[in-house]
């Protein structure tokens, strides 16, 4: 049994949020406009988040694109009282949206908030209707939502291993946001397997994971910067 | 039917008063078949601050249902004779208020329809299916007592002997609403402000001196407007109870904040500092946090001086404080300033809408008119005899 992972290389990441998009026109996520993103209504499903460190002027931004970790032990799934979130037996964190009954405790028990609630019914306007995923379905409002490692691509990509009679294998199945990344800074497969990269990259001396001490056990994994990108907030060192 | 009837008689205030509380209730209406159209977007919330003023009404309100036990727990466990009077008053006002916090939650929820998902699959590892049974349970307890005793001082006849037991079960069952309701905030990661076990105590503590206070309000009112005293000495000891009460509420607090000031640690000290002197510019909710320190502080020398808290006036003006300063402290502070800053330190700024407080207003209104319907009839059954 597989155990799907992420490793976000954070010295390879260049804030160009491609990630972002990718997620927003893979999985059907909606455009919020102008005046509702101010007032935080966004969804994302993964943020590039500007991870501020020290104070002006000697400070240092670090971006970190964030989705849903995946938590082996996820605080959401005990609050919820409908039982509309599970983990399934590779680790995936979902949620059911025809049963979820629109109350957020999950979203308040995610440390890493990364669920995303539908404050109203998800307008994709004009040519955006065209270019909805089938593969996704369109949530109505008053749901949570949040990522799924692109499930139906792990859907999609074992019918076709079927089909071809083989196993699936590393490479087949990659969420958008992974397969989107030009600068090569995020990995994905199975953490279980000893020989994947994920697996061998989550090794790594610089591999942390986020909130740790929360107990989560998260399942997206980073690699710290080194020193020489320019963590301390002088620059690169010559 | 639940001797309706009695209400359905009265004098034009009174039917001023409720012409006044519908008027109030149909807004909310208004205003709620609005959300259900275009969804929660109407309020103030948002991704950081998912839940405001309903969720920290309701988490008030499961506080004022505590009127019940504060004078059921003397009555049937120390034979205090002078609550004998008054403890359908304080039952009656748990049911309007329980009733309040179920609303409160149904108004809150984004697929209101779905609402029986919560029995359809009941989840013992949250403690919102907790709460549900803890509410419900302590909703039909008291709804059952009160009922059971009126119907029998109406017929002139003893109360059955079996109420008797059932009473003392409510009160551990009070215990629980508050502890569950506590548990709903104190086991979530992440989240500093609520992650103590003190967050418990509070909510008793808290509950124990704002419900009495609204009951003495209520008593006082009762004797100023018909013919029901609830008698001068069951009011002192509910003004005993409220000192006890909130001189505890507000020692916890300080415990708390020494621990979180002693300790120094950032992430616990900036929910506090958002509240009482604002975060990165956002200082909206400060000059509230402040009024409630200033109306506990004064509540608590006019209750903890006996010779003060024996006057009516005073006592009323001091349950007046005890009761806005809690609901600031419960109402508005706990649950917001638990989420600024977020886990991830954003601070984001919640200020309810329009039809965010209409709604409020309407759940209140419902309160209220419970209340009237209820204290009405009390009185009816009490002048008849």
């Amino acid at each position: 049994m597989p155990r799907w992972g992420m490793v976000i290389d954070l010295a390879k990441c260049t804030a160009c949020q491609a990630c972002t998009v990718a997620c927003q026109t893979e999985n059907n996520v909606p455009c919020v406009p102008p005046k509702e993103a101010a007032r935080g209504r966004i969804i994302s499903w993964i943020s590039v988040l500007p991870q501020i460190e020290g104070e002006y002027p000697r400070l240092s931004m670090r971006p970190t694109p964030l989705p849903c970790v995946h938590c082996d032990n996820p605080p959401c799934i005990r609050v919820c009282p409908v039982q509309a979130t599970a983990i399934n037996p590779e680790g995936v964190v979902r949620q059911i949206y025809a049963r979820c009954i629109g109350c957020r405790y999950c979203t308040n028990a995610c440390p890493y908030t990364r669920r995303m609630f539908n404050w109203y019914k998800p307008e994709f306007p004009g040519e955006f209707t065209e270019a909805l995923n089938p593969d996704v379905s369109v949530r109505p409002k008053g749901v949570v939502e949040k990522c799924t490692l692109c499930h139906h691509r792990l859907q999609k990509a074992r019918d076709e291993a079927r089909a071809a009679k083989r196993e699936l294998a590393e490479g087949d199945y990659v969420p958008a946001c992974v397969e989107i990344c030009p600068a090569g800074a995020m990995y994905f497969g199975d953490l279980e397997d000893h020989n994947s990269t994920v697996a061998a990259l989550a090794r790594s001396r610089r591999a942390f994971k986020p909130l740790e001490e929360l107990g989560t056990h998260p399942k997206v994994i980073y690699l710290a910067q080194g020193e020489w990108s320019g963590g301390d907030g002088q620059g690169p060192r010559t | 039917m639940f001797m309706l009837e009695k209400a359905m008689i009265g004098s034009r205030r009174y039917w001023g008063w409720l012409a006044f509380l519908l008027v109030l209730i149909a807004l909310g209406g208004v205003c709620y078949l609005r959300q259900l159209r275009y969804g929660l977007i109407v309020t103030g919330l948002s991704r950081d601050v998912t839940w405001g003023l309903y969720i920290a009404q309701f988490t008030f309100f499961v506080g004022v249902a505590a009127s019940a036990v504060m004078v059921v727990l003397p009555y049937y466990l120390h034979d205090v004779r002078q609550f004998q009077k008054i403890t359908i008053l304080g039952e009656l006002l748990a049911v309007s208020s329980v009733t309040m916090c179920m609303l409160f939650i149904l108004v809150d929820m984004g697929q209101p329809a779905r609402v029986l998902n919560v029995l359809r699959y009941p989840t013992l590892h949250s403690l919102m299916f907790w709460d549900m049974v803890s509410l419900g349970g302590y909703l039909a307890l008291n709804a059952v007592i009160s009922v059971v005793m009126l119907s029998a001082e109406r017929n002139g006849v003893p109360a059955p002997r079996w109420i008797k037991p059932v009473a003392i079960l409510s009160i551990p069952w009070a215990v629980s609403i508050h502890t569950v309701t506590a548990f709903l905030y104190s086991g979530l990661p992440g989240r500093t402000f609520w992650l103590t076990a003190i967050l418990a105590p509070r909510f008793l503590a808290s509950a124990f001196a704002s419900g009495p206070a609204l009951l003495i309000l209520l008593c006082l009112l009762l004797r100023r407007l018909t013919s029901f005293d609830a008698g001068q000495e069951a009011i002192r000891k509910l003004g005993v109870i409220v000192a006890y009460a909130m001189s505890i509420s507000v020692f916890f607090v300080l415990l708390e904040l020494f621990t979180v000031f002693y300790s120094r640690i950032p992430e616990e000290m900036e929910h506090f500092r958002f509240l009482f002197v604002g975060l990165e510019g956002q200082r909206h909710l400060v000059p509230w946090m402040w009024s409630s320190v200033a109306a506990a502080s004064v509540a608590l020398v006019l209750l903890l001086v006996p010779r003060l808290r024996e006057r009516d006036t005073v006592l009323a003006a001091a349950s007046v404080l005890v009761f806005v300063s809690l609901w600031i402290e419960k109402g508005l502070g706990l649950i917001v300033g638990g989420f600024v800053p977020s886990p991830l330190g954003s601070v984001t700024r919640y200020s309810p809408t329009a039809p965010e407080w209409t709604i409020v207003l309407g759940v209140w209104a419902i309160g209220a008119l419970m209340i009237t319907v209820f204290y009405k009839i009390t009185v009816s059954v009490r002048e008849v005899r």
